[in-house]
């Protein structure tokens, strides 16, 4: 019950407006903080609503496939560079996107994360890595800008992001795959 | 008789086992910790030179002038210094905790030995030319020789080597002991060498990348901006590395002193996690100054760097708890009385708990200056020079010197005298005042506008700059005692690693205390904590990186400015 609070919590204080109208300001802080900050907030609300429901979720996403792809639709939507720049113009997506990506695309991944396999795991870690590094080729090398709301070097700086977070990734899955924990722990 | 000697051997080699005392790695200790103080006495002397001359009382000749002499002293005790000693406080750390080095490991450090060695050499010799008087720092656009630079690409190499062996020495000992935390002061070492090995990257591109192409006129201009964020993202963690190195003895070394136990298990690796994680993007607040980078990110960065302040707190919490807990234990009364039940006349513990008390106005400093606005009143003069003698010259090196007396006296298996305790204790308080006389006067003179990076002059007998020259001769007084200070810890410490008496002196690490909770697992897991301090970083450098490089001004071409 604590962390759906203090869930609801970080989603009050990220609709807030001036904390949205600073993260909407910067092109990558808007994506590649305020987005992944709602969906934390999502993961940890998560906890009320498995309790709360919990023949739901084992009817509807019982080995996790459902959720993730419901999560994985959500997150690749708010990846496209015409949805960010209606939520900053229109006020309905605005509120779509605070419903959205909590509680469709955070409550699926927590829920959904642990009934996966190894496998899939992989599989949607893999995904995203080749997703952002063709985003980040995307974003640094297009000639025009893509959002109406954001300047062509702010583009180039969330490119960055994207390329960065890959790089992040990749990192992680050779850890994962050269090391095993078990020889230490 | 030969049985009896043999049967000595035995029982020396048993003595050795059970003090965690292994020759080969202590014969390494003592190489690094011999070149540490010997860095220390040299650059020691030439800052007495340029307090001297700062003072308006020595004049220096041409062919040996201020910014060479400053280079040097920058070279010898922020470099070769802090990291010689470090890497032997360490290594001895790991062999005495970790059941002795891993031959590949010691070998490993042997060879880092000797590249830095080498890449000291060839820095050294286009300072004394006087081809590389850049003030130690990589400042394009000042461009010094290239030897320079390839000098400095080694130590980089030569530490490199070190971490690396470090990681496989730690590693090792987990494969062999599954299921079981890092002893604690061996778990300090590996934040350390995590923190040397990323930082150096920064450095490493900057040098490797930007600057050799620039100096050896391969590429026309460098990217001003982008080169000194690389240095900082460095130069900043560097001086959290000799911090955490200290803070290691103040949690785990000082409280065995004062016969006491450890606090909190749990607190301390929280404390290096947190400063291994939030560490590298305080390099921003070195450049509160430089106009390349818009006032949100620097008010951002304040935020970043004040976090950096927060582990300092929990320390400095953890620490007068074990005091007073260990003072009431023994005895101790009352709102502050327990304060006489310290051990006030061992060097052991004197050392670096001066080196502590100086931490809160050194830390108090470092925190108006992250502030934009108090920044913009003392960033380019003598209050900087001030701060960073008061954090590197009081508490990191006040408790190098407190480390030295029982750290050189174990790794030579000869003990401290009470002579050389009592020379330690007097060295102490000559340096704490010495050190109070200079760096205060450095910070007052400061506030008043004399500026840091130049030689001595009255601007023309400018009544401000006439102002100053009070402060500036207590400064060199300052200076003077600090060379007595330094003459006596050398001869203290070669003493003790070459002339003491023989006898076995013991390793001091803290145990905890009988009813600490257990510490939970997750503090092994260093995976994660790389991961998230990457995250971290690139948070921090995205976005000012790439306005850097996207924006940039057409690159400058080398400058020789003296």
């Amino acid at each position: 019950m604590n962390q759906s609070f203090y869930g609801l919590l970080l989603l009050i204080f990220l609709v807030a407006p001036p904390v949205a109208h600073f993260m909407e300001s910067h092109m990558v802080i808007h994506m590649h903080m305020q987005m992944p900050m709602l969906v934390i907030a999502g993961m940890l609300m998560a906890r009320f609503f498995q309790k709360r429901f919990p023949t739901f979720f084992e009817k509807w996403n019982s080995n996790g496939i459902p959720g993730i792809l419901l999560f994985v639709i959500i997150v690749v939507y708010w990846m496209l560079p015409r949805t960010m720049d209606e939520a900053l113009t229109t006020n309905s997506v605005e509120v779509f996107k605070f419903i959205s990506l909590p509680f469709l695309a955070g409550v699926s991944l927590r829920d959904s994360w642990k009934k996966l396999s190894s496998l899939g795991k992989n599989i949607i870690i893999i995904g995203f890595t080749v997703l952002f590094i063709g985003l980040g080729w995307l974003y640094i090398w297009s000639p025009v800008q893509l959002c109406n709301n954001y300047l062509i070097i702010e583009q180039v700086t969330l490119g960055w992001g994207f390329l960065l977070t890959a790089i992040g990734m990749i990192v992680y899955l050779g850890y994962n795959f050269f090391i095993d924990p078990s020889a230490y722990e | 008789m030969k049985m009896e000697a043999d049967l000595k051997v035995g029982i020396k080699e048993k003595a050795n086992k059970m003090l965690g005392y292994h020759p080969q790695d202590a014969k390494l200790s003592k190489s690094y910790i011999a070149v540490a103080f010997i860095a220390l006495l040299v650059g020691g002397f030439l800052g007495l030179l340029q307090g001297l001359n700062r003072a308006g009382l020595l004049e220096l000749p041409t062919w040996f002038n201020y910014y060479q002499v400053l280079t040097a002293h920058g070279l010898l005790l922020i470099l070769v210094l802090t990291a010689f000693f470090t890497i032997g406080y360490f290594y001895a750390t790991l062999s005495h905790n970790l059941g002795g080095l891993l031959p590949k490991v010691r070998k490993l450090a042997w060879v880092g030995f000797f590249v830095k060695l080498v890449g000291f050499v060839l820095a050294v010799i286009p300072i004394l030319m006087n081809e590389a008087s850049v003030m130690y720092t990589f400042y394009p656009p000042m461009a010094a020789h290239p030897v320079f630079y390839i000098g400095l690409a080694l130590i980089v190499v030569g530490v490199w080597l070190c971490c690396i062996g470090a990681f496989i020495q730690v590693a090792n000992w987990r494969k062999n002991h599954k299921g079981q935390h890092v002893p604690i002061l061996s778990y300090f070492a590996t934040g350390v060498f995590v923190l040397l090995f990323f930082a150096l990257m920064f450095v490493a591109v900057e040098v490797l990348f930007m600057i050799l192409p620039w100096v050896f006129g391969w590429v026309d201009g460098i990217n001003v901006m982008v080169a000194r964020t690389l240095f900082w993202a460095f130069g900043h963690t560097l001086v959290n590395i000799w911090y955490l190195t200290a803070v290691s003895a103040w949690y785990v070394v000082v409280p065995k002193v004062i016969g006491g136990k450890r606090w909190s298990d749990l607190l301390t690796r929280v404390v290096i996690i947190a400063l291994v994680i939030m560490n590298i993007t305080g390099g921003f607040h070195h450049q509160i100054i430089d106009p390349a980078i818009n006032e949100i990110v620097k008010f951002m960065h304040v935020f970043m760097s004040l976090a950096i302040g927060f582990p300092s707190l929990m320390t400095a919490f953890a620490l007068f708890a074990v005091f007073e807990r260990t003072a009431r234990r023994k005895g101790g009364k009352g709102l502050i009385g327990w304060w006489k039940k310290m051990p006030w006349g061992d060097v052991r513990f004197l050392a670096p708990f001066i080196a502590m008390v100086a931490f809160i106005p050194a830390g108090a400093g470092g925190i108006a200056q992250t502030t934009n606005q108090l920044d913009q009143v003392v960033h380019n003069t003598m209050w900087i020079v001030g701060h960073f003698h008061l954090t590197l010259g009081m508490s990191v090196v006040m408790t190098f010197f407190g480390i030295s007396y029982w750290l050189v006296p174990f790794i030579s298996n000869r003990v401290l005298t009470p002579q050389i305790n009592k020379l330690g204790v007097i060295q102490t308080w000559i340096w704490t005042v010495g050190m109070i006389c200079m760096s205060g006067s450095m910070h007052y003179v400061g506030l008043l506008g004399s500026p840091r990076r130049t030689s001595y002059s009255t601007y023309g007998d400018h009544a401000t700059a006439l102002g100053w020259d009070p402060y500036l001769t207590l400064l060199a007084v300052g200076g003077t005692l600090l060379i007595i200070g330094v003459i006596l810890q050398v001869y203290a410490v070669f003493n003790m690693m070459f002339f003491a008496p023989k006898g076995e002196t013991e390793f001091p690490i803290a145990e905890e205390e009988e009813n600490a909770t257990k510490t939970p697992y997750w503090t092994e897991r260093w995976g994660l904590w790389i991961v998230l301090m990457i995250i971290v970083v690139a948070m921090a450098y995205v976005i000012p990186l790439t306005d850097m490089i996207v924006n940039a001004p057409p690159g400058s071409p080398p400058f020789k400015t003296w």
